[in-house]
């Protein structure tokens, strides 16, 4: 087997394939499991200061292309999910991802994760639908940039930049986050849709999130993008549902993946399905590690 | 999303209702489907039967229900589903144990194979689809046994090859604890917990790292055996973690 270990910031990461934040890691249990199946880390559902509901069902709805959710950033808060996650193992391999309205908020968020034990932090600047969180503060760059850089002077800890792609200029937003250890693109595409026979729109909440196989174009070009600005470790996500789509992301310069909605379709096995047909590819396309090929159509 | 125009619907005891529509679907005993009620909300139901369309029985307890029990033979109902998986076949001498609207994921079953039945309620307005051959539990003594359903099968102590459990996770877990090792490899429970997707992606029905909305509703014994949750914490909306209320 050819070897796909990677590396994000610091961090080595012995198989490249991750769990996307807001699937199957509101519990501690769940959070394991993908562990278990073969996700190299597992990023957690976005705690905030405060506990939240979420909107009412429906939250998702397949569609044709993909999914479309408004779960409302439903969460503990950061007091009970702390609880509940003082005594997991594994904790080297989950990052905890924090939502907040401003550097204050996120900073607070921050320590507390890195006391509890936890080594990453990956930023929500980009959740769709939520008021006053999410990508409303991802768009505005000095924002962005002031919330890094609080973190950065707080903690030792690992920093991803989840960023939105719902913005005119995704450079600009990259650029102000520059301080992170690393990028995560992208979160989903505002969107909604209608049921014609009822005549309701298909999410409580009117707007959500698309994710799944319909937005992988979307993610390649703004990893495409940012990377060849940048040169930055970025971690690709979006519409990836097999190999040859990680495969994809790391040719255009992501470090690593993370699928979401590719676990409706091909259940927790994803992982390893995912990870043996990058060590098959790299092994058949004659390769010796993942490496030589990140960013390789960008380096020419 | 589907929908369908309601066939029949029925009042079967206190604010107990069956709702029955045509479907297109395959179902099996013990699969659910989410039920869509626009501008509402979106609940989990259980199919009641699935011979000649669809049919769910459920129980008023809010906003959902409620708007449901209020429809009206020719409305269109809106689902999506069957989810989840159906219980296995039973071998040998059956019995089944419900507890309230537990009957609803049983009665599929109970019409295929047949076998014995056990089924409790607080009070006897509470009980529907009562059969002269069904062994009967009240809390309150209103009808047959006084006492729960766990008490009255453990009283009438037969022995069976596969026993199916359906009702509230306390009634289960008291099962669980007191006749579950005996009967262990055939017993199988079929759980609620609170669902928001259906369909294996948003955690909130999960209970140590079961999803019981994809990898159950219906659990073995060895399975249940590996959540210790199970009849002693539940999640709340926002995923919090807290202890049943009442033992
Ligand atoms: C897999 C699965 C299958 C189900 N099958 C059935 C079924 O066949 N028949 C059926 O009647 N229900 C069934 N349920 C439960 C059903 O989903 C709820 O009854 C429904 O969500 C209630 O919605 P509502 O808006 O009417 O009430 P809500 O507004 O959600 O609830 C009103 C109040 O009633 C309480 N409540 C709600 N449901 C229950 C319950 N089941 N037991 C005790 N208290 C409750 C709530 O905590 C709240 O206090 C099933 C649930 C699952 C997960
Ligand atoms: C149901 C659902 C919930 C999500 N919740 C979050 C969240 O809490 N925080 C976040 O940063 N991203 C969240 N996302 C976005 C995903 O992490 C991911 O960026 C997006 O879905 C694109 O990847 P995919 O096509 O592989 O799903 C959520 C996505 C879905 C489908
Ligand atoms: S209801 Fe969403 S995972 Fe089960």
């Amino acid at each position: 087997m050819v070897s796909i270990s990677t590396r994000v910031g610091k961090r080595k990461i012995e198989e490249p394939v991750m769990l996307a934040s807001g699937i199957l890691d509101e519990t501690s249990g769940s959070i394991l499991r993908s562990l278990e199946s073969g996700a190299g880390i597992s990023v957690t559902k976005s705690i905030g200061t405060e506990e939240r509901k979420g909107y009412s069902t429906p939250i998702v709805s397949v569609i044709k292309t993909g999914m479309l959710n408004a779960v409302g950033l439903a969460n503990p808060g950061i007091d009970a999910f702390l609880e509940e996650f003082t005594e997991v193992e594994k904790k080297d391999r989950i990052a905890v991802s924090i939502f907040g309205k401003d550097s204050e908020e996120f900073s607070y968020l921050a320590k507390r994760v890195e006391e509890a034990g936890f080594g990453i932090v990956e930023l929500n600047l980009s959740c769709p639908h939520v008021q006053g969180f999410g990508s409303e503060v991802g768009q505005d760059p000095e924002l962005v940039e002031d919330i890094i850089a609080e973190i950065r002077g707080k903690t030792n800890l690992q920093i991803w930049a989840k960023l939105t792609p719902n913005v005119t200029d995704l450079i600009e937003i990259a650029r102000a986050a520059e301080k992170a250890d690393a990028y995560v693109l992208i979160n989903t595409l505002k969107a909604t849709g209608v049921d014609i026979y009822s005549r309701n729109f298909l999410l409580s909440n009117k707007i959500g999130g698309y994710s799944g196989p319909g937005i992988k174009p979307v993610a390649l070009r703004a990893v495409y993008d940012v990377f060849r600005e940048t040169g930055k470790d970025i971690i690709g996500v979006g519409g990836i549902s097999d190999w040859s789509d990680a495969i994809e992301f790391f040719l255009l310069g992501a470090k690593a993946v993370q699928v979401g909605t590719g676990i409706y379709y091909e259940d927790y096995a994803i992982f390893r399905k995912i990870n043996e047909g990058i060590s098959n590819y790299l092994e058949q396309e004659k390769f010796s590690s993942l490496d030589e090929i990140i960013g390789l159509m960008v380096r020419k | 999303m589907n929908f369908s125009e309601i066939k029949e619907i029925n009042s079967l005891g206190r604010n107990i209702f069956s709702i029955r529509f045509n479907a297109l679907e395959e179902a099996m005993p013990g699969q659910f489907l989410m039920i869509w009620v626009p501008g509402i909300k979106e609940v989990p139901m259980s199919i009641s039967s699935m011979d000649n369309g669809f049919e769910i029985t459920f129980k008023v307890y809010g906003e959902a229900t409620k708007k449901l029990s209020e429809m009206n033979v020719g409305d269109r109902i809106f689902y999506r589903g069957p989810y989840g998986k159906p219980y296995p076949e039973p071998v040998g001498k059956t019995a089944y144990v419900a507890g309230g609207t537990g009957l609803a994921s049983l009665k599929p079953l109970i019409n295929k194979h047949g076998g014995d039945v056990y089924i409790g309620a607080r009070t006897k307005d509470e009980l529907f689809l009562l059969d002269s051959n069904f062994h009967i539990s009240t809390d309150d003594g209103s009808m047959g046994f006084q006492g729960n359903v766990v008490d009255l099968f453990l009283s009438i102590g037969k022995v069976y090859d596969t026993i199916y459990v359906c009702g509230p996770e306390i009634m289960m877990k008291n099962f669980y604890d007191r006749a579950g090792r005996k009967y262990g490899k055939n017993v199988y429970f079929s759980l609620e917990r609170l669902m928001k997707c259906g369909i294996g992606i948003c955690d909130s029905c999960s209970i140590n790292g079961f999803r019981v909305c994809r990898d159950g509703p219906v659990f073995s014994y060895d399975e249940i055996s590996m959540m210790d949750e199970f009849g002693v914490k539940r999640r709340t909306e926002s995923g919090k973690i807290e202890l049943m209320i009442k033992r």
